[in-house]
């Protein structure tokens, strides 16, 4: 019996880790825990999110974000000279409009004093 | 003497190509004025304009083709509310600018029984083309001066005949006589 009992206290003797042991494990828990809050690979956002991390689609995401930029400005110049554009049309037609009546102002007065209206 | 002749050329030069300008004090009367129109287009703008002219609508049709050749559009228009608000001295910096032999007067009416003036300038330009026109129609309540510098054709003027209510003007009279000054009473 004592020697059952003597083989069981060796087999649960108290026994100090290896060196390094508890920095292992350590280190492996936080990699885990790290893993864990990164975007996810799975389902489709996290595929999407992963595949716009590749470099290619990096690029192709900065192409067209310039060529949104660009075309946002553009767009916005057009707008603007159309607008300047109808200011000058509106102000030659009121230009012409001024100018023809006081043509006639001035030849209705020419008639009316009863001489011939143009000479040069 | 020949010093003497090439400075007259020259003086005579620059004065032909000078540009109308509008003397700063007339703008000062849009303070006065109860209404007042203020257009300046230089050639830029009436190219600009001239493609949002619609070729359908016929006085913009019209008004297309003449702003073709021109190189600027100026309108000063005040209405005052009374009698008196402006002087004649107000536009005389801009009238004296309209000299001879750059310029003609083919039509000069004043009535100093109703207190208003109307005189019409053109500007000897290449050919027979007109290189400018100035309109001065002085009403005891309102005052317009209208300058268009450019080359016009005067065929595009005569068209321009019952549009905008422009009267037709017989510029085919060009070589007739002296001109004369027409003033009532």
């Amino acid at each position: 019996m004592s020697g059952f009992e003597d083989e069981l206290r060796e087999a649960l003797r108290r026994e100090e880790p290896p060196e390094g042991f508890v920095g292992r494990v350590m280190a492996r828990i936080q990699s885990r825990e790290q893993a864990a809050d990164g975007p996810e690979t799975s389902g489709p956002w996290g595929r999407l999110s992963a595949a716009f991390r590749a470099p290619r689609l990096r690029w192709a995401t900065a192409c067209a974000a310039v060529a949104l930029l660009v075309g946002g400005l553009e767009y916005r110049a057009q707008r603007m000279e159309r607008a300047e554009g109808e200011r000058a049309r509106r102000q030659v037609m009121l230009a012409l409009r001024i100018t023809g009546s006081k043509l006639r102002l001035a030849q209705a007065r020419v008639r009316r004093i009863g001489y011939a209206p143009v000479e040069r | 003497m020949r010093i003497g002749i090439v400075f007259l050329a020259a003086t005579l030069a620059c004065a032909w190509a000078q540009d109308i300008k509008m003397p700063v004090g007339l703008e000062k009367l849009s303070a006065k004025a109860e209404e007042s129109v203020d257009v300046t287009l230089d050639g830029n703008l009436l190219q600009l304009a001239g493609k949002f002219l619609s070729d359908k609508d016929a006085d913009e049709a019209q008004a297309k083709k003449l702003i073709g050749g021109l190189k600027s559009i100026m309108v000063r228009s005040f209405t005052f509310s009374k009698e008196g608000e402006y002087n004649p001295a107000d536009y005389e910096a801009f009238r004296a600018q309209l000299q001879p032999p750059a310029w003609s007067r083919i039509v000069g009416a004043t009535s100093k029984r109703d207190g208003d003036n109307s005189e019409v300038y053109l500007k000897v330009g290449e050919g027979s083309q007109i290189g400018g026109l100035v309109v001065i129609a002085a009403e005891p309540k309102e005052l317009t001066i209208v300058s268009i510098a450019g080359s016009i054709q005067p065929e595009d003027i005569v068209k321009l005949g019952g549009q905008f209510g422009i009267p037709k003007l017989d510029l085919q009279q060009k070589k007739a006589g002296p001109k004369k000054e027409r003033e009532d009473e």
